[in-house]
């Protein structure tokens, strides 16, 4: 049995493209190439596909993965190129490699940001000892201090560059700061693009 | 191209994928390269639009030529409608997301009466006059095919032209047309005049329609040429006809999210309601290798795991079994679900019940339509009562405890004994499921009962007849109520402010126009939705335009009556619905069409016999 993770970007009108439908996404991709795919054996027997990490909703990504087990012994590039071949035009398989870090193991996102409004709101808004607005968790909606949790990297007009917690536990939508910002300064957002170009380990690590 | 407006509202709607496009197999082409832009339209939602077989043939079809560019559009929700309102985003190709006022034409597909408003709405949309009169550039053209627009009176005023039938040949033609007339700087008036001499075609601003003073129709008359019937379009070898090899595959889950193959058009069978089984006459099957083919290939451009298969009627298949026992060697190994809808009763045998068997064991849905035996012979539903018994006890011995059954009311000549008829029916299936000695252990058996309302539609044998009032169809379900009171049986209904209105733009005619420009005025659209129908705002634009919608719904109409669908030929006489109509009242049935020909008339048009 063969653990590979494969690593790819979602771009483009692919970006819209909720979590739940990714998975049938990659389920087809998967028929469609003749992919020598895992399937869980029981009543009910699907390939067997998983998600290191979410994605929101409307946010690009360039460093996303998934976890599969291939029954036969095949050479990363071709897995690549049979994918390729098969997924829709805005999600393309990047590379395949090995499953070095466990999904338990993601502690951070970083995300760049192009924004369009008014800056010195911006900056006023990162500024802040307290960033409080509520968040919706399972058990309902609960009040949060974001700043605690915002790791600043780079902020000028126009472009934001942080990081926010991510992974099994814990995890900030990025969608959920500007619409903080939003909120607070009674302020509507231009423009925005949101893309996640990092995932990071707890011990620091890219996630590979 | 609207995707950087688009980026900024669609992370506040529902649903967002389904306003984007990029999915899988969807077409691009670069503007600058082709000559010709069909905006496909679809009114109602996309997950409703993309389960329709005829849009997934027709844009592909188009895509094939390498110069045209055809692209998907559907109605947005209100969320969706409201951001692109105040974002200044016009109605958009999911392709291109360019606006579809700048294409050449603007098609929509009319599948049922309830998404007339939705018409309009996509028209105001998309930035244009909702009036055919007002639009006076020659491009877009706007048009409707489909089957609604075998009378299309009711909207005629919106619509440009009509194409009536099937669209596989007629689509390219008037393209190509269109071209012709761009490239030597015609008027539209001009092009029109020239489309209505290209067979299937109907353009409505050249008929002159006249009323008698009792509110009939006087009289039709053609202007500047255009032929005085307009006759349907089939496509004779319907074996070669073009099928697509792969289908756009929506990223979320749509009504019918699977491949579809088409082994017929067509139905030898003659039920006297249902339009359908006249309107794609004659009948037409496909090869086996044919279907064989296109199952594969489907399944192999979409990753579909399941592949159904479409036709009025599946198991009226000449050679069905070997068909099935052709395509599950394929779909077994290839580990793809076969689905079967639309099997008949009385072909319901051991066989093919395993064949559906080892694809999935959800309910079994059967139409007896009627109640008793006589009601079923004027309607022409030639099942008995043993057909469905039989049916039921094969399906009950197979493991299955639900049945779903479905009925109408109102039917003419219906009485309260044909109620009790449904009560019977309902009694024997319970008692039945206690003879079977292997029936699953603890658990009973579960009737469903739906029962709709009988909507007179053009192009049966009872377009004459008049649909039966609010109070009389209230009696009807009051009383089945009453006396059906076993908790094995489930009952569910239509409601009766959808099906009148249907029933009134079904059977109207071209004075209609303003009563739905009204509507739409007042907020009528997405009708075939419950949450957004408004039926009041409905009967005030009625009111206002002074029209009675009893007189479509309700009343009778004489066989000499011209109707407003009788310029429309769809290749069946008028005279043989008279002949059917009659045989109806005298409770008389007409075999299938591979018994014995009922000289409808369509085999005139295929030069020969429907059947060797």
């Amino acid at each position: 049995m063969n653990n590979i993770r494969v690593f790819f970007e979602k771009k483009g009108r692919a970006i819209y493209i909720s979590h739940l439908d990714l998975y049938r996404v990659f389920q087809r991709a998967v028929k469609r190439c003749k992919l020598p795919v895992w399937e869980t054996q029981g009543f009910n027997p699907h390939v067997y596909i998983t998600f290191a990490l979410p994605l929101a909703l409307g946010v690009e990504g360039v460093c996303e993965s998934l976890d599969t087990k291939l029954t036969e012994d095949l050479n990363p590039e071709e897995v690549k190129d049979r994918l390729n071949s098969a997924l829709p035009h805005d999600i393309r398989v990047l590379r395949v490699g090995e499953q070095v870090y466990k999904p338990t193991e993601i502690e951070k996102s970083e995300y760049e940001i192009n924004i369009d409004c008014d800056f010195s709101l911006l900056s006023d808004f990162f500024g802040q000892e307290h960033i409080i607005t509520e968040k919706k968790t399972k058990k309902g909606i609960s009040e949060i201090d974001l700043k605690p949790f915002i790791e600043l990297i780079e902020i000028r007009e126009g472009f934001i560059r942080m990081r926010l917690p991510s992974g099994t536990e814990f995890n900030i939508n990025a969608n959920l700061v500007f619409d903080a910002f939003e909120k607070q300064y009674n302020t509507e957002i231009v423009g925005m693009t949101i893309k996640r170009v990092g995932i990071y380990c707890k011990n620091g690590e890219i996630f590979a | 191209m609207y995707k950087e407006k688009l980026d900024r509202i669609l992370p506040k709607v529902q649903k967002p994928s389904r306003y984007i496009g990029g999915e899988l197999n969807s077409v691009q082409k670069n503007p600058d390269e082709v000559s010709m832009r069909f905006a496909f339209c679809f009114p109602d939602t996309y997950d409703i639009g993309m389960s329709h077989l005829g849009m997934k043939i027709l844009y592909s079809l188009i895509n094939e030529v390498p110069e045209y560019w055809c692209e998907r559009v559907f109605m947005p929700l209100p969320d969706m409608e409201e951001k692109m309102r105040s974002n200044d985003i016009l109605l958009y190709g999911l392709e291109s997301l360019e606006p579809i006022k700048d294409m050449d034409f603007i098609g929509f597909t009319l599948q049922y009466e309830l998404s007339f408003t939705n018409v309009l709405a996509m028209l105001d949309l998309a930035g244009l006059p909702v009036y055919s009169k007002d639009r006076e550039a020659l491009t877009p053209i706007v048009c409707a095919g489909g089957p609604c627009v075998c009378n299309a009176e009711p909207i005629a005023d919106f619509l440009d032209l009509c194409i009536l039938g099937e669209g596989e040949e007629v689509n390219l033609e008037l393209m190509r047309l269109l071209e012709e007339c761009k490239r030597e700087n015609c008027s539209k008036h001009e092009f029109l005049v020239r489309a209505a001499q290209i067979g299937g075609i109907y353009v409505p601003s050249l008929y002159d329609i006249d009323y008698n003073p009792d509110g009939t129709i006087k009289s039709v008359t053609p202007l500047e040429n255009a032929p005085e019937k307009v006759k349907k379009r089939i496509i004779k070898d319907f074996d070669k006809v073009y099928y697509p090899e792969s289908f756009v595959v929506p990223f979320s889950e749509i009504v019918h999210d699977r491949a579809v193959v088409e082994v017929l058009r067509g139905c030898i069978r003659g039920c006297r309601f249902c339009q359908a089984g006249y309107l794609y006459r004659p009948f037409r099957e496909k090869s086996i290798d044919t279907i064989e083919r296109d199952t594969i290939s489907l399944c192999e451009t979409t990753g579909y795991d399941e592949v159904s298969l479409s036709s009025l009627s599946t198991s009226d298949y000449s050679e069905i079994e070997k068909l099935l026992g052709r395509l599950t060697d394929y779909t077994d190994k290839a580990r793809v679900n076969l689905a079967l809808p639309s099997m008949r009763i009385d072909r319901f045998s051991d066989e093919l019940l395993n064949k559906i068997k080892s694809v999935r064991k959800s309910g079994l849905t059967f139409a007896p339509e009627a109640g008793t035996q006589r009601l079923r012979d004027v309607i022409n539903k030639n099942i008995t009562e043993e057909n469905v018994l039989e049916s039921c006890r094969i399906a009950f011995e197979g493991g299955y405890t639900a049945v779903k059954l479905y009925f109408m009311l109102g039917l003419p000549t219906e009485t309260m004994e044909d109620m009790e008829g449904i009560k019977d029916l309902c009694d024997k299936i319970i008692d039945l499921y206690y003879t079977i000695p292997n029936r699953p252990k603890g658990k009973g058996v579960q009737i469903s009962v739906s029962l709709s309302t009988f909507i007179p539609k053009p192009f049966t044998p009872f377009q004459f007849e008049p649909q039966p009032t609010e109070e009389e169809i209230d009696k009807r379900q009051k009383y089945l109520l009453e006396i059906i009171n076993s908790r094995k049986v489930n009952i569910s209904w239509s409601r009766y402010s959808f099906t009148i209105l249907e029933a009134v733009l079904a059977r109207g005619d071209r004075r209609l126009s303003d009563v739905i420009y009204a509507a739409w005025k007042k907020g009528c659209k997405l009708d075939g939705w419950s949450e957004y129908y408004k039926f009041d705002k409905w009967m005030e634009a009625f009111k206002e335009c002074g029209i009675d919608p009893a007189f479509y719904a309700n009343r009778k109409r004489e066989y000499d009556e011209i109707l407003p669908w009788d310029h429309m030929d769809i290749l069946l006489s008028k005279d043989f619905f008279v002949r059917e109509n009659k045989k109806a009242h005298e409770e008389v049935t007409t075999p299938n069409c591979r018994e014995k020909c009922s000289g409808c008339g369509v085999n005139k048009c295929i030069g020969g016999a429907c059947f060797e």
